[in-house]
Parts: structure tokens; sequence; C-alpha cells
């Protein structure tokens, strides 16, 4: 762990020995035997303040049941988390929970993903013994996007904790006490963070709930796809939630150096619902060549030929413009076409926003560069602009786009190249200037990686299927270079990545199997940091 | 002689000095018990409780401008502060009349006749319970034991205890209130 001498024990945990370092509590030692002890308060981020008295445990040799988030481990400690005495307080831990709870998990966000629902479940007790009427509290809104149901609270206080221990803003409170209890803000006002958010994760019930999310999908009607959010430099890992093909909503996904468990606001409503280019009607959905002065769909084929005519024509130098937020692969495919044309060069733009930093895990802030390749895209030769447009006035040649949309770009971008390519998602009217259009994915419908902002290459794995014919863009402008005789027609894009790492020094020795999930930091990640942050 | 008799151990009563919510918490004397009770703990939040019972000593009650105010002082954010007073049953969280009269109706008080007790301060004060009688003088208010079941019927008013009260001496009680 820590400590590189970390003194370790040996506990018996259910009959299962695991060794485990000396400062470990018994609840972290059981996970390591692959037993997960019932929780509420308990956080791994976070102080354990032993409310709940979900996690008791029975110790052999202690007088009483003990509460395992707190207790350290000892020396042949015998733990037993299922015996009858432990399951008798987790009974009565539940049985208290329920006297007020208002049983409503047939409309209840949580359901098929609730600790409450689970151990109620588990515990198997099928009415109250209650005869008194509940107690009914309501809902309200905590911040903007979050409502708190009350009766459904069980006050384990996460989401109090997270405020003030990991936001550092304790603007969430225990109000009253008993029954009443609830959890508010001061005088019952909203409040805003950019991390807020995080509050609903950490809620082990529905209490907390997004507004977004809210009567729509149900838990166990969601696919979970691992992904990095796109929303900026910082790469968080991510799970993209996906019903019908759209994405219904992000969630962090566990990475002890980049996002830890958090992930913030920003990036959520970037992704939530997130439909490319689809609300404009502007989603390019098949290959397009011109005819004059229409544009006219066509098979992938006769895309790619008149492509490979058109460049070959043109010939070099050329220009290109890529986007930040394309993958490496397909960063290296176009660099592939570039080669065939014989020139190198190519540049991208960073749009900026302010930053916000998680003060309780402050390597964990909304960056300042919204994009999450930049420093990918630095590392394969690409350079960062200021001003895209006013660099490129003027050069004639070649003229190739991947993925940037174009939306500020001037009427008449493109007109005078000799053939303009455009590789993208969505036809902005600038992309149409083009000779020929391919339709290629979003990073949610392929499999790629991005380099973050230290130079950690993480792959995101397909959530969406693409619409109509688009593909990926490394597929699609492999096919065009092999085409011209420049590299291999690519057919996966672990073969895309092998390829890359093979040809770009910074990425040497890495394959998809041995970034595993956690990613790996590149060697000249440095370097390359500085050229994205340096502006022009 | 009278038959009742505020308990030797109890505090003063408490002066309502300021209840202007615009006016500065602590003055003068209050400035200085503030920092006396400051000095006592290690940390500001430790000085919470009783810094919060200052307050509705020169306030009466604790309104929201004064608990921002106790949160200032104490580096603390607001919703901290209003989380333990909304806790205790001692702070008042509405408005209370200069007079805050605590009946106790629990058990050994209620078979003593607490009920009628309570009834004649209401009557005599003109109010409803937790209401601010019309002169802005009392509220009165039923509250769970003082811990004086030998001398029932036990009464609280702001600070000073009162003990054996029956409805008859009500009016000597109030009347002895400056
Ligand atoms: S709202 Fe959720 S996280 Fe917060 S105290 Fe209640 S159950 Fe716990
Ligand atoms: S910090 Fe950046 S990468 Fe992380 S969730 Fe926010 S926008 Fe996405
Ligand atoms: S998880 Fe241990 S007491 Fe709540």
């Amino acid at each position: 762990m820590t400590q590189p001498a970390a003194e370790l024990v040996t506990v018996t945990i259910d009959g299962i020995a695991v060794q485990v370092p000396k400062a470990m509590t018994v609840i972290q030692a059981a996970e390591e035997a692959g037993i997960v002890i019932p929780r509420y308060c308990y956080h791994p981020a976070m102080s354990s303040p032993a409310q709940c008295r979900m996690c008791l445990v029975e110790v052999k040799g202690a007088p009483k049941l003990v509460p395992s988030c707190v207790q350290r481990v000892q020396d042949g400690m015998e733990v037993r988390t299922d015996s009858p005495a432990a399951r008798k307080a987790r009974r009565a831990v539940i049985e208290f929970l329920l006297v007020n709870h208002p049983l409503d998990c047939p409309i209840c966000d949580a359901a098929g993903q609730c600790e409450l629902q689970d151990y109620a479940f588990e515990t198997g007790q099928l009415r109250t013994r209650s005869v008194d009427p509940k107690r009914v509290l309501g809902r309200d809104h905590v911040t903007p996007d979050v409502l708190y149901f009350a009766d459904r609270c069980v006050l384990c206080t996460r989401c109090v904790r997270f405020m003030e221990e990991i936001a550092r803003e304790p603007t969430l409170v225990v109000v009253q006490r008993g029954d009443r209890a609830t959890i508010d803000t001061m005088a019952g006002e909203l409040f805003e963070h950019p991390f807020s958010m995080n509050i609903v994760d950490v809620c082990p019930v529905g209490a907390l709930v997004n507004e977004d999310f809210l009567f729509k999908p149900r838990a166990w009607d969601l696919d979970r796809f691992p992904s990095v959010c796109p929303g900026c430099a910082q790469g968080c890992n991510i799970t993209l939630d996906t019903k019908e093909n759209r994405v219904v909503r992000a969630k962090p996904r566990p990475h002890p150096e980049v996002n830890a468990f958090w992930m913030c606001d920003h990036g959520r409503k970037l992704l939530a619902g997130w439909v490319p280019g689809g609300e404009r009607g502007e989603r390019l959905e098949a290959p397009q060549i011109r005819d004059g002065d229409r544009l006219v769909a066509v098979s992938w084929p006769q895309a790619l030929e008149r492509a490979a005519e058109g460049l070959r024509q043109a010939g070099g130098p050329g220009r290109a413009i890529v986007s930040a937020a394309a993958a490496n692969e397909s960063l290296y495919a176009l660099r592939k076409v570039m080669q065939a044309l014989g020139f190198a060069g190519g540049a991208f733009r960073v749009p900026t926003g302010p930053t916000a930093v998680l003060e309780g895990f402050p390597k964990l802030q909304l960056r300042a560069e919204r994009v999450p390749n930049a420093v990918g895209a630095a590392l394969l030769g690409f350079r960062r602009s200021a001003d895209l447009f006013a660099d490129l006035r003027g050069r004639r040649g070649a003229l190739l786009v991947l993925g940037d949309p174009l939306h500020d770009a001037p009427a008449d971008f493109g007109r005078d190249a000799a053939f303009y390519l455009y590789a993208g998602s969505v036809a902005s009217p600038a992309a149409r200037n083009a000779h020929v259009l391919l339709p290629v994915t979003t990073f949610a419908e392929m499999d790629g990686t991005f380099t973050n902002f230290e130079g950690r290459v993480q792959r995101f794995t397909q959530a969406l299927t693409p619409p109509g014919m688009a593909r990926p863009a490394w597929v699609a402008l492999s096919a065009l270079s092999s085409r011209m005789g420049s590299g291999a027609m690519l057919d996966s894009a672990a073969e895309a990545f092998a390829a890359l790492a093979a040809e770009f020094e910074p990425f040497r020795g890495m394959t998809y199997e041995t970034l595993g999930f956690g990613g790996r930091i590149t060697e000249a990640a440095e370097g390359a940091a500085a050229v994205t942050s340096g502006g022009k | 002689m009278r038959d009742w008799h505020p308990a030797v151990a109890a505090a003063e009563p408490s002066q309502k000095a300021e209840r202007d919510p615009a006016a500065p918490l602590f003055g003068g004397v209050y400035r200085e018990r503030f920092e006396r009770i400051l000095g006592r703990y290690p940390t500001k939040r430790a000085a919470l409780l009783p810094v919060l019972h200052l307050a509705q000593e020169v306030r009466g009650w604790l309104a929201p401008e004064t608990m921002t105010r106790v949160a200032e002082l104490l580096d603390l954010t607001p919703a901290q502060v209003r989380a333990v007073a909304s806790f205790y049953t001692m702070f008042n969280l509405k408005p209370v009349g200069s007079y805050l009269v605590q009946v106790c109706t629990n058990i050994a008080c209620d078979l003593c006749g607490a009920g009628k007790v309570l009834e004649r301060f209401l009557s005599e004060t003109g109010t409803e319970p937790g209401a601010i009688s019309a002169d802005g003088r009392y509220t009165v208010v039923e509250t769970e034991c003082l811990g004086a079941c030998g001398f029932a019927t036990a009464v609280l008013i702001n600070d000073r205890f009162y003990e054996s009260v029956t409805p008859e001496n009500v009016p000597a009680l109030l009347a002895e209130l400056p």
C-alpha cells in the first residue's frame, strides 16, 4: 500500500484467510477476501462516522458486535460477517430504516441499484411491525439539478461529508433530529458547486437523484460501457450508461490517479442525452461527393476512390486541420494520409473555459482545455493554433479536415483548396464546401484512446451503434491511405494503436493490453503538455 | 412565605440586550464573554454551543441572520450552525416573547396539576401555546421533564427555575418579573 514496508497481518473473514496491511479496517480487509460487508455511512474516500451500524460483524473474543468500517485489523483476528448475531443486527438496522420509508421502489430512480433495496430483500422482512402512520417529509431541490426525496434518506451523511471533505464547501448538513431529521442547506436555498452531482453517486439509496434522469430509464434497462470523458483534458474515467442507443447518463469510474471516485458536472451535462450534431440535424450519415453545386450520397468505395484520386491530383504540400477531440488512432490514420501526400504539420485548436478544482482531490480539475486529446495530437506532430483560419489563409493544395465541426469557419472556407476532404460527424456549412465528406463516428461510437493532460493514454470503448454509414475515422482514413500506398488498412482499434505505437516514439511499447483500463503515461508527456498549453 | 422558590442554583434571568437583528451581536460585556468562551476551547468550532446560547441570550431567539453572524465569528458555514441549532430544542428558531415560560407537563408534574398551571399561565398572559403575547412580554410553552419531579410543578422562565408552582401563585410569579 502506501508504505513500502507496511506490516502485514493475517485475518480470517468468514473462513477465508487474507494477509493485509495493519492499517486496514475490517471492511477493507473483507473486500480483499471478496466479501462486501453491507454499509451505508462508509465510503472509501471519506471519513467513517460509524453511525449507520449496518456493518456490524462478529469478532471472535469481542464482547459485542463491532462496526467493521472503523475496526482495524489485528493479527489472528477471526471475523464472521454472516453469523446469526451479525444477521440479526443488520435485520434490526433495516427494520428501523424502513419504519418511515415510503417503500416506493416502483417509482424510485434508485430501484435496481439501491443498497437499501438489496439488503432489505436479503433480510427478507416482508412487512413492518410498526403500527404508527409513517411520517411524510416530501421532496425538494438541493441544487438546480439534484432532487432530495427526504423520506427515502437513510441519513448516512455521505452527501454531507462529500461537501465537507471532498468539495470542501460544507453547504449540506443534517438539520433537526429524530424522525424529522433531513439533509438541508442553511435556509433551504439551493447550492451550486462544479462537482455537486457526485452527491447523487455517493447516496446509497434513492434520496438524492438527478432531475435530468428522473422517471426516465430503469437502472436494469441500462447498458454500461467503460469510457473516458471528452469534456476536458483531465480525462476522467467514466461509464456511459446507454439505453436504446442513447447515452442517458455518465457516471465516474474509479481511478486512483485521475479522478478518484468523482467527475465534474460539466462532463455529466455534456454527456447526458448526448446526440452529437443530432440536435442541429447536421449529423453526417453517408459519404458524399461533390457534383458541381450539389453533394451526392455515395457508397464508401466510391467516396474513397474519389478522395484518393482528388488528393493525388492536388498533390502536396497540403494543409490539415484536426480536432483535439479525435482519438489517437484517428489522428494517426490521418497522418498516414498526409504521408502519402508527402507533407507533415497540421494544426488543431483548443477551446477553453473556466477551471474548477476539486479541493479534496486537487488533481481532479475541470481543465481550461475543453478537449480530451490535445496532448495526444501534439505527440502525433500536430500543432496547437490560436487562430486556425488565419493561419491557413492563402495556402493552396490539398485541404484535410478531421473532426473539427468548423461551425465558426468563414463561409468560403476551403473554396481555395485544390481538393478539400472533410472527415467528421457533423455537416456544418463550412464542411459542405468539401469535395468529399466522410461520415465518421464520435468517441462514443468507437474504440480508441485519448491522451490526457499529464500524457496518460487511456482507452475508451464503443457504447453506441454509429448512425447510418458512419465509421471510425481510423477505419475510413486507413482505407484511404492504403489506397494511396501509405500504410496498411487497419482492422481494429487495437491494431491501429499498435501501428501508432510502433511509429511514434512517445507511445513505444504500449498496446491495448498493457494499457488496460488504468492507462499509461507517455515518456514525452511533459514536453507535449508544454506545447499544448503554449498557445500558438 | 411563598410556597414556590426560585432554585438556588439558577442562572440570572436572560437579558434581552439587543433584539434588533441589525445591531452588532456581541457588544460590550457580551464581547468579553464571547472572547472568554473562545479561550476555553481548542478550536472555534468547539465553542459553537455556548456561543449559540450567548447569542440567544442577546437576541431571544436564533434568527437566520444571527446564525449567519455566529458562523462568521466561528469560521463555519451558516448551514453548519443551523445543523447544530436545529438539533437542540433549547434553541428558539422562532421569535419568542421577552419571557419564555416553559411549563413541564411530563408525568410527575402532570399528576400534580401541571395542566392547570399551564392554563393559568396562558390565561394570565392572554396567549396561545407558542404564541407571543400582545405586549411582546410572554411566550408560554409546554416542555418535557425539567428534572425536578420532587417539586412538581416545575417551570422554567428564561434561565430561571421555579418549583412547586400552583395555578394560584401564577399571577404573583408573573408580577415579580422585572
Ligand atoms: S441523501 Fe443519501 S447520501 Fe445523503 S444522507 Fe441521505 S441517504 Fe445518505
Ligand atoms: S473534469 Fe474534465 S474529464 Fe473530468 S468529468 Fe469534468 S469535463 Fe470530464
Ligand atoms: S458503515 Fe460502519 S457504521 Fe456505517
